[in-house]
C-alpha cells in the first residue's frame, strides 16, 4: 500500500486503510446475517430483531460480478483533477458476506476486464483539498 | 366494490427544457381531461397530485397550485412522490377514494419541467441520503446501474447488442407514428449500432433522456358521467409495489446489492404486477397492449420477464420473433415508449395509463392495436417502488 498519511476520503466511513490494507467499511447484522454498504444502508430481513449490528471491514479482495465502461464524465458534484473517462465501474462480489459493492475501476486495463476475475479494493485520487490533502474515493483494481 | 371508469384524459406533449412553470403545463393537461370528459371543473371531488420535486414550495404542493388556477372548491387535495412511479401513486389514491365511495369523481395529474443540465444529488447529507455518496464518490449516473444489470444479463442469457438495438428500432418506428412523441425519427438497426456507447453495452440511442410534460386523468363511479363519456375505460386494478428482501437488482442510488437472490429481480415491479393480476383476475395472457418503462433497452427485455409475459431469459426471443410488435401477440409500447418521449418524472406513469386508455378507445391512428380490449401500464421507480394499472373496455 502506498503512503496514505496525507490522504482523506471525500466522505468518511466508507473506506479504511488503518489496518495496512485498503478495505470497505461495512456493517453486519448479527441477527439476520445481512451485510450493509454503506454501513447505514440497513436492509434487514423482515422479522429481524435488528439487534447486534456491528461495524466490520469487508475483505480486500472479491470477484468481478459485473462491469461497465462509462464514456462520459460524471457530472458534479463528482470531481477529479485528472480526466478519468472512459472509466470502468465494477460490481465486486464478496462471496462469504453475500454482498456486491459498486465502485470505479482504476489501474486496470479495461479491455482485459472479465467477469469472475479477482479484484482488490484500492483508492482513486480525486483532487487535493485546501489543506493540501489528497482526497480519495474507494475503487477496485485487478488483483495482482 | 363499485366500478371505476376513466372518462377524460389530457396531456401536455413531451418536450425539452422550458422556461415556463410546471403549473402551466399541468393546466393544459387538466383542461384537456375536463374537455375529454365533457364535465365542469366543479364536478371534481378530489385531486391526487404528483409533486414536482424541483419546484420548491409550489412543486411540493402542486395540487393546491393547480386547484387555485381552476378555482378552489375546498375538496381534498393530496400531493405524493414515488419517484418515477409518482403518477401511479396519484392514480391509485384517486382510484381508492372513488372505489371506497369517499368521492365519486377524482382527478389525478402530474407535471414535470426537465431541469436544466444534469439531475444529481438533492441534499448534502451523505449519512441520511446515500444518493450523495454515489454522486460525490461513486461516479455513477443512472444508466450505469442499467448497464451493470445488462452486462449480467448478457452473460447469463443470449442477449446480444443487436437485441438491444432492435428495441430502439421498434420504439422509434412507433414514435415516428405518434404525433405527440418528442422524438419522431425512425432509426435503422445500423444507425442504432453506430451510435456511441454511453456506458457499455448501452448506447446513446438505447437510453432515454429527461423531458418536460404533463398528464391528467379523470376517473369516476358516477353512472351519469360514465354514460355520457366517449368510450369510458374501466380500471380493473391499480396497484403499487415495493421491493422484497433479497432482490439482487442494484437499485439506482444504492452502492451495493445482495449477491444471493432470494427474491425476483425488480421485485417492486414483480410485486405491483402480481397484485394487479390477483385483484383484477386478469393475467399476462389476457393482455393485448402493454406500456412498460423502457428507460433503456435492458428495461424493455427484463420487464417482459418481471411481469410474467415470458419466462426468465426468453424476452429476447419474443422480441426477435416479432411477438412484441403492434401486430404481434402482445403489442409492447405502441406509443414509442420512453425511448420516444423521455422521462417526465411525475407525469410519465399517468401518461402511460393514458396511452393504454387511448388504445382501448381506438384513438391511436397509425399506431393503433387492432381490437385492443385489455391494456396494462407498468412503471418503474427509484429505490424500490412501482405501479401497475390494468384497464379494459
Ligand atoms: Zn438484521
Amino acid at each position: 500500500m502506498e503512503n496514505m498519511a496525507n490522504t482523506v476520503a471525500r466522505i468518511p466511513n466508507l473506506v479504511d486503510w488503518s489496518t495496512g490494507e485498503i478495505r470497505l467499511m461495512s456493517a453486519k447484522c448479527n441477527s439476520c446475517g445481512t451485510y450493509f454498504f454503506p454501513r447505514e444502508h440497513y436492509q434487514h430481513r423482515p422479522g429481524c430483531s435488528r439487534e447486534g449490528v456491528e461495524d466490520v471491514l469487508l475483505p480486500s479482495k472479491g470477484k468481478l460480478a459485473s462491469y461497465t465502461i462509462q464514456h462520459y464524465p460524471c457530472p458534479p458534484p463528482f470531481k477529479t483533477e485528472k480526466k478519468i473517462t472512459p472509466y470502468g465501474i465494477g460490481l465486486v462480489e464478496f462471496e462469504e458476506e453475500k454482498i456486491q459493492v459498486a465502485g470505479i475501476i482504476t489501474d486496470t486495463d479495461l479491455e482485459a476486464l472479465e467477469l469472475g476475475m479477482e479484484m482488490e479494493t484500492t483508492t482513486l485520487a480525486m483532487y487535493s483539498n485546501e489543506e493540501k490533502q489528497q482526497v480519495v474515493t474507494w475503487a477496485f483494481k485487478a488483483a495482482k | 366494490m363499485r366500478d371505476v371508469y376513466i372518462i377524460g384524459t389530457g396531456i401536455h406533449p413531451w418536450m425539452g427544457f422550458s422556461e415556463q412553470v410546471f403549473a402551466d403545463f399541468a393546466a393544459v393537461a387538466v383542461e384537456g381531461a375536463l374537455k375529454d370528459a365533457a364535465i365542469e371543473w366543479q364536478k371534481i371531488q378530489s385531486i391526487m397530485a404528483g409533486i414536482f420535486i424541483y419546484g420548491g414550495n409550489a412543486g411540493h404542493l402542486s395540487g393546491q397550485y393547480l386547484e387555485s388556477i381552476f378555482g378552489e372548491t375546498g375538496i381534498p387535495v393530496v400531493n405524493v412522490y414515488n419517484a418515477c412511479a409518482t403518477g401511479s401513486a396519484a392514480i391509485r389514491m384517486a382510484f381508492n377514494s372513488v372505489v371506497a365511495g369517499e368521492t365519486d369523481t377524482a382527478l389525478a395529474f402530474g407535471a414535470d419541467v426537465s431541469p436544466k443540465g444534469f439531475l444529481t444529488a438533492k441534499s448534502d447529507n451523505a449519512v441520511q441520503d446515500r444518493d450523495v455518496i454515489r454522486w460525490k464518490m461513486g461516479g455513477m449516473p443512472n444508466p450505469i446501474y442499467w448497464a451493470l444489470e445488462c452486462t449480467k444479463r448478457m452473460a447469463k442469457y443470449d442477449t446480444t447488442e443487436e437485441d438491444l438495438a432492435l428495441v430502439k428500432v421498434l420504439m422509434s418506428e412507433y414514435g415516428s407514428k405518434n404525433p405527440e412523441a418528442r422524438f419522431k425519427k425512425a432509426y435503422s438497426l445500423e444507425e442504432v449500432l453506430n451510435s456511441v456507447y454511453v456506458c457499455e453495452p448501452l448506447r446513446l440511442f438505447e437510453i432515454c433522456p429527461v423531458s418536460t410534460g404533463a398528464a391528467a386523468l379523470i376517473m369516476t363511479a358516477d353512472e351519469e358521467l360514465i354514460s355520457k363519456a366517449d368510450n369510458p375505460v374501466k380500471i380493473n386494478a391499480t396497484t403499487m409495489g415495493s421491493a422484497i428482501y433479497g432482490d439482487p437488482t442494484i437499485r439506482i442510488s444504492a452502492l451495493s446489492c445482495p449477491s444471493v437472490a432470494e427474491a425476483p429481480m425488480l421485485s417492486e415491479s414483480y410485486s405491483a404486477s402480481r397484485q394487479a393480476y390477483e385483484k383484477s383476475g386478469i393475467g399476462p395472457e389476457d393482455i393485448d397492449v402493454l406500456e412498460l418503462p423502457d428507460n433503456s433497452s435492458w428495461h424493455y427485455l427484463v420487464y417482459l420477464e418481471t411481469c410474467g409475459f415470458c419466462g426468465e431469459g426468453e424476452a429476447d426471443k419474443m422480441l426477435r420473433d416479432g411477438e412484441t410488435r403492434i401486430d404481434g401477440r402482445l403489442a409492447v409500447n405502441p406509443s414509442g415508449g420512453f425511448s420516444s418521449h423521455g422521462e417526465a418524472l411525475s407525469a410519465q406513469a399517468i401518461w402511460q395509463v393514458i396511452e393504454c386508455a387511448n388504445q382501448l378507445r381506438g384513438r391511436c391512428g397509425e399506431r393503433q392495436v387492432d381490437g385492443a380490449k385489455v391494456a396494462m401500464a407498468q412503471t418503474y421507480g427509484l429505490m424500490g417502488n412501482s405501479g401497475t394499472t390494468i384497464l379494459t373496455v
